[in-house]
């Protein structure tokens, strides 16, 4: 398997849903879908609010990596807003340039490094929807964050 | 309550049992597939290596992670007792008028008993980790290390929701609790002054902590509350991330069988955080040493500190899965719960729990950070075992006579003659028994017992005169005690065999016990005994090409036990490492020998994997046997899982015993097998007695006798 089908297998493992997409037809989905909190920037595209404790309907963020070893995606958060959003939005959606994609664990290693070495880090890896297995093992999800996540993997980026 | 009635209070749990055989079952399926493709070997021996140092090279990481993180204005306290961490905590709150402190799950806040330290101040810890909530609300601790609330029914969750809501719960619904969960946790992050979490790794060379979660509540905790204290015990600390990646490669895979968490979080202090004046985020680190650090520096226990709370030592341990962690461990459980207690909490508070680990050694074979679980449990045993003192009657059981060779083997003999009152034959196999044993408990009334063989194995060698067959290859065989008084045929199916196939075959001139029983139960001064009058009576490795065993426990004493016995006497320890290097399960000589046979009649058979052959010889004869008889062999589940025997483990804790046992026995019915193989005289008596008492008409032979009744040698 190579990365991406790797990739999908364990994201879908997790439950996501996973699209694959060309930039031009995820900038069509951008003027058909309306979020909440939309932080993509290389489309340029900012939509900034702070969430509370009623939480949000929905948020668009762009990954920094992806790890095809685990489903992972790898967000840095340091943003305070983009961080409340990842933590509090009902569903999670996530735009993935399919360039950011990389084989293993410790190919992010250096990117943490160097997010976290100053004032203030954090590094996000976000697999899946909020999850728990608390009560009589029965998997259930969005118990404290999103109930859902969607990634848009795009192939020409 | 005692030991012995706490563990029937959880025998008797109806609960309990179906939830961790559920997830026992469900566990080894995820995690062999969480680790697919992956050489679980070399990860864990990268993690030993990772977490393998000593209090100087700890410190120099904390050194480093503390001027990484102070330079930007987080707070570093180092607490030398859970105490102090305690105040140290409450203080913070204090300061910032916070009543309220949002937690995600932490053992290291169990280990120190941080809620009651709070509570009793007046303030108010909230767990945020629903299993932790449902526990928090029900004022009890957590029975597991990864899924604290395992011992919960969902009727039993609804109540107590019902109980703190008010509002109706409906008893089969978890989706609606954990919506419940969700409406009144999010309030609480949002109220609260102070956030608190773990960390599973601390990065020394960014001040950056690693949180591993699926709930996403250490997020929210982090983020939400102005200030972040972060509790974390200093064996936490790793170089760098590529050694954090490592660890986080591993941890979910071994604690819930998920190949990562829905989230890991690397945060370093000093966020933005727009409920502070300035914008950012106060932080405060509280590294706990509790007499951790004294612990770097002890040759074996330093062991202990490698742990990465997976709580997979549980989760494949077969004493847990019967009684939970609310016996089996105290504020952390499983295998590591035992050792860590007695480290931690003295080991007054170990002493009786330290007994209920049964040797299996899964453990020690399962944990993901390579440590040899079992063997530090084998010799914490060992210390109270001297300190606190064993059973008496074992003891003198142990000191006058099995510690005795000649006294042993006369005792015996006297009673091999005497028992014919109260032996009997099987009806259902014609195998002699003992009918009933006077005054024999209740609980131990599970299996039955064999008779003592009418001669002893050495006896009839040397009287029926196999050792007059000479040879230019030769063996040397060990009996030890089963075979010697209880099963001697299954020893002379094997001479007979070797000899047919060209091997001499020579036995010590006088039977000795190989001492596991008395180190089984701590008492090491007789241990020491017995294994010296084994070693002196073992010929020398020259001259043999195998030191053979029957049964694998004896095989597993010579080759490690008898080395830590005998560190003080070079001239001993040069002839059992020598000897131990030699010992040979007979199945691996078949093979190693290209030994040939072809089977006879068409019975259905299957094979119990002892544990002393998987994990103290590292061999199972599982694939000899089905390549032998092709077709009619019928794998059995969970094969290498213990059958409840260790030896006198079975008469201290029988009702932990039966319950190992009525588990591999209904795996046994289930395989359809006709007849069940092992190559352990101990699990055979276990075993077979249990199917004797229940009449379940399976067969149960030792490899040898299999050999000797079901398959024919081909004669080169």
């Amino acid at each position: 398997m190579n990365n991406l089908e790797f990739f999908l297998d364990k994201s879908a493992l997790v439950g996501n849903e996973n699209q694959i997409l060309s930039s031009e037809e995820f900038k069509n989905l951008l003027q058909k879908e309306s979020f909440e909190y939309i932080n993509v920037p290389s489309f340029n595209q900012l939509k900034d609010i702070q969430a509370g404790e009623a939480g949000i309907k929905n948020a668009l963020i762009e990954v920094d990596y992806a790890i095809a070893e685990t489903g992972t995606v790898v967000i840095d958060s340091i943003n305070e807003n983009k961080r409340l959003a990842t933590c509090l939005a009902e569903k999670l959606f996530v735009v993935m340039p399919i360039s950011k994609l990389v084989a293993s664990l410790n190919d992010v290693a250096d990117f943490i490094e160097e997010r976290t070495s100053d004032m203030g880090g954090y590094v996000a890896f976000i697999t899946g929807a909020s999850r728990t297995a608390d009560i009589e093992r029965v998997l259930t999800v969005g118990v404290h964050g999103p109930k859902e996540m969607a990634v848009y993997i795009l192939n020409d980026l | 309550m005692n030991i012995q009635d706490k563990i029937q209070e959880k025998i008797n749990d109806e609960v309990l049992y179906k939830n961790l055989k559920g997830f026992a079952t469900a566990y080894k399926a995820s995690k062999i597939n969480a680790y697919k493709g992956l050489d679980f070997e070399a990860l864990r021996t990268r993690v030993h290596d990772i977490k393998d140092r000593d209090l100087n090279k700890v410190m120099q990481q904390f050194n480093l992670f503390k001027a990484n993180v102070e330079k930007h204005g987080c707070k570093v306290f180092q607490a030398k007792t859970g105490g102090d961490a305690c105040k140290y905590i409450a203080d913070v709150m204090k300061k910032h008028n916070a009543k309220f402190m949002v937690k995600s799950k932490s053992m290291t806040s169990e280990e120190i008993l941080l809620n009651h330290y709070l509570e009793k101040e007046g303030l108010q810890p909230i767990e945020t980790d629903l299993g932790e909530w449902i526990l928090q609300l029900a004022n009890e601790h957590p029975s597991h290390m990864v899924m604290p609330a395992i011992h919960k029914t969902r009727q039993q969750v609804a109540k107590i929701f019902s109980d703190y809501t008010g509002e109706a719960v409906d008893p089969e619904d978890i989706k609606a609790m954990v919506e419940i969960a969700r409406r009144f946790l999010r309030e609480s992050y949002f109220k609260a002054g102070v956030g608190m979490t773990g960390a599973n790794v601390a990065v020394a060379s960014t001040g950056t902590i690693g949180l591993v979660t699926n709930e996403g509540n250490a997020r929210l905790s982090s983020t939400v509350p102005p200030v972040h204290i972060v509790l974390v015990g200093y064996e936490k600390l790793c170089d760098d991330f590529n050694q954090a990646l490592d660890i986080v490669r591993v941890l979910p895979k071994s604690a819930t069988g998920q190949t990562i968490t829905s989230y890991t979080t690397w945060i370093k202090g000093r966020v933005p955080s727009h409920k502070n004046e300035d914008g950012v985020k106060e932080t405060h680190y509280v590294f706990l040493d509790n007499g951790r650090l004294a612990f770097f520096e002890h040759p074996k226990f330093k062991e202990a500190l490698k742990c990465v709370r997976c709580g997979s030592c549980a989760n494949i341990c077969p004493a847990y899965e019967m009684v939970g962690g609310h016996v089996y461990g105290d504020r952390y459980i499983g295998s590591i719960g035992l050792i860590l207690t007695a480290l931690y909490q003295g080991d007054e508070a170990a002493k009786d729990i330290l007994k209920m680990c049964i040797g299996c050694r899964a453990c020690s074979f399962n944990c993901p950070s390579g440590i040899d679980l079992q063997a530090l449990i084998s010799d914490l045993k060992l210390v109270v075992g001297k300190k606190y003192g064993i059973n008496p009657i074992k003891k003198k059981v142990f000191k006058s006579l099995v510690a005795k060779p000649d006294r042993m083997k006369a005792v015996l003999s006297l009673g091999a003659n005497f028992q014919f009152p109260l032996t009997k034959t099987n009806p259902l196999n014609q195998e002699k028994i003992i009918g009933t044993i006077p005054m024999l408990p209740k609980e131990m009334d599970f299996r039955k017992f064999p008779a003592l063989a009418s001669k002893t194995f050495s006896r009839r060698f040397y009287k029926d005169g196999y050792d007059q067959f000479s040879s230019e290859r030769k063996v040397f065989f060990y009996p030890g005690c089963a075979i010697e008084y209880f099963y001697p045929e299954m020893g002379l199916a094997m001479v007979k065999l070797l000899q047919k196939s060209g091997f001499q075959v020579d036995i010590p001139k006088k039977a000795a016990c190989c001492g596991i029983p008395a180190i089984a139960s701590g008492d090491p001064e007789n241990a020491k005994s017995m294994i010296y009058n084994t070693l002196d009576n073992l010929q020398g490795p020259k001259d043999y090409e195998a030191l053979l065993v029957l049964c694998p426990t004896c095989g597993g004493a010579i080759k490690h036990e008898f080395l830590d016995f005998t560190k003080e006497d070079p001239n001993r320890y040069k002839k059992a490492a020598q000897l131990g290097d030699m010992v040979t399960p007979i199945g691996k000589f078949l093979e190693k020998n290209n030994i040939r046979f072809k089977v006879k009649g068409n019975k259905k058979v299957t094979y119990h994997t002892p544990c002393h052959d998987s994990r103290s010889l590292d061999y199972s004869a599982e694939a000899f046997l089905s390549k032998l008889i092709g077709k009619q062999f019928i794998p059995l589940t969970d094969s290498n899982v213990c059958c409840g025997f260790g030896g006198t483990y079975s008469l201290d804790f029988a009702t932990i015993s039966n319950g190992i046992l009525t588990k591999k026995i209904e795996n046994i019915e289930a395989s359809k097998a006709e007849i069940l193989v092992t190559d352990c005289p101990g699990c055979v008596m276990q075993i077979n007695g249990g199917l004797m008492h229940k009449n379940v008409p399976v067969k149960v032979l030792h490899l040898t006798e299999f050999i000797e009744k079901y398959v024919e040698l081909i004669e080169k």
